[in-house]
């Protein structure tokens, strides 16, 4: 049982994707300019990696090391396809938001990286746990850098519409004082540099310790 | 050989399996799909008609921007035309609709469907972007270039210069069709 909570916990911050591992930082620094757009991307994330590594894992005696790349691509790709036909048809303001990272989804480093290090050698079980673990990490990166980016550079915070509420949240004193640098491609950086920086202070002081 | 045969065989199961996958998805969502890009079409054409009476589509072939043409009348004259467009940005392919004034004025654009980067080409979508060329194409050029724009709106494209030349050469390419078709009747 306490092997299993590591397998859960470790994405989450020992071994968080985005600022431990430096995965998938190409819809991190894209997409996290609107925090809808970074819970969208979390779910496609989180649906793609958590059936890659069921199948990948289920499949892991059958598929041969030598052909394993081209077989782990045609799944990936594929449940990509599925994703974005399924929020193309059911979520079209996510889909339109998310443009051209939705499908790049498939060469996000996340997903090929879990089903080569993890999901290619562990039971299904185990598998689900990585998966679940580490797009809880990707989720809780992308969206952190989101929502201090929309905050700092443009006063608001972006969730979905629902009814009457429009889902956009304007915060007082931020959306007249906005630090714009943020909001543009190098507040991405500048945010992801800092938030790096703090979690390998973090991870040495616990070294030293 | 009957190890490459066995690989094969692997590699044809799962993508087999992968496409009955993909079918079986793409039956369920592409109905919605089909419906939902008619009815975003049928909204985009009533909000560049300028309150004009919307007339019969008639598709436009072999035109470098232009794909079809429609008429817009007001008491039974012609009062100008929507023409849907299609041009290539950064990211692909992008259609728009425009509507034009008899004499190849442009009154109304939007960005129907394209595959521009979030936060830069994207801004095209964006209800205002296409403000710049309302009012041009006949007395005034289309704004074709960055340069023929003022400091706010170069600014406000700039990053995303192909996605402006992309939807600036299709309002352009729209206005010199709707001009041959020879003005008011």
């Amino acid at each position: 049982m306490k092997a299993n909570m590591k397998e859960l916990t470790k994405g989450i911050f020992k071994e968080n994707p985005v600022f431990v591992i430096v995965l998938g930082l190409c819809p991190v620094l894209g997409v996290s300019s609107q925090v809808s757009n970074a819970i969208g991307m979390s779910a496609g994330v989180m649906f793609v990696l958590l059936f890659s590594n069921i199948i990948i894992s289920a499949l892991r005696k059958i598929i041969p090391s030598s052909i394993h790349i081209p077989a782990y691509i045609v799944v990936i790709a594929s449940l990509v396809t599925i994703t974005e036909m399924v929020m193309h048809a059911f979520v079209p303001a996510v889909y339109s938001a998310l443009g051209v990272y939705l499908p790049l989804i498939v060469v996000n480093c996340i997903i090929l990286g879990r089903a080569e290090a993890f999901a290619s050698k562990n039971t299904v079980f185990d598998s689900i746990l990585d998966a679940i673990g580490m797009s809880i990490g990707f989720a809780l990166g992308i969206t952190l850098i989101a929502l201090i980016r929309e905050l700092f550079g443009s006063g608001t915070i972006t969730l979905f519409p629902v009814g009457t509420f429009s889902g956009v949240i304007n915060i007082p004193w931020f959306i007249d004082n906005p630090i714009r640098v943020l909001a543009l491609a190098p507040g991405a950086l500048l945010i992801m540099g800092f938030l790096k920086a703090f979690f390998d202070w973090n991870t040495l002081r616990k070294k030293d310790r | 050989m009957t190890k490459n045969i066995k690989y094969a065989l692997i590699l044809l199961s799962i993508c087999a399996v992968c496409a009955f996958a993909l079918a079986l998805t793409n039956s369920i969502t592409e109905p919605v799909i089909i419906k939902m890009d008619a009815e975003k079409r049928l909204n985009a054409l009533k909000a560049v008609s300028g309150g004009y009476t919307i007339g019969e589509q008639k598709e436009v072939s072999g035109h470098a921007y232009v794909t079809y043409a429609i008429e817009l009348s007001d008491n039974s004259k012609t009062a100008g035309y929507i023409v849907g467009l299609k041009s290539a940005g950064y990211g692909g392919e992008m259609t728009l609709v425009a509507s034009y004034t008899t004499q190849g004025e442009m009154l109304f654009a939007q960005l129907l469907t394209h595959t521009e980067t979030p936060g830069l080409g994207k801004k095209a979508e964006e209800a205002g972007y296409m403000d710049k060329f309302k009012g041009t194409g006949a007395a005034k050029p289309v704004p074709t270039n960055k340069t023929m724009l003022g400091d706010s709106e170069a600014q406000a494209v700039s990053g995303s210069s192909v996605t402006f030349t992309a939807v600036a050469k299709a309002i352009n390419g729209g206005s010199e069709y709707v001009k041959s078709l020879g003005g008011a009747k």
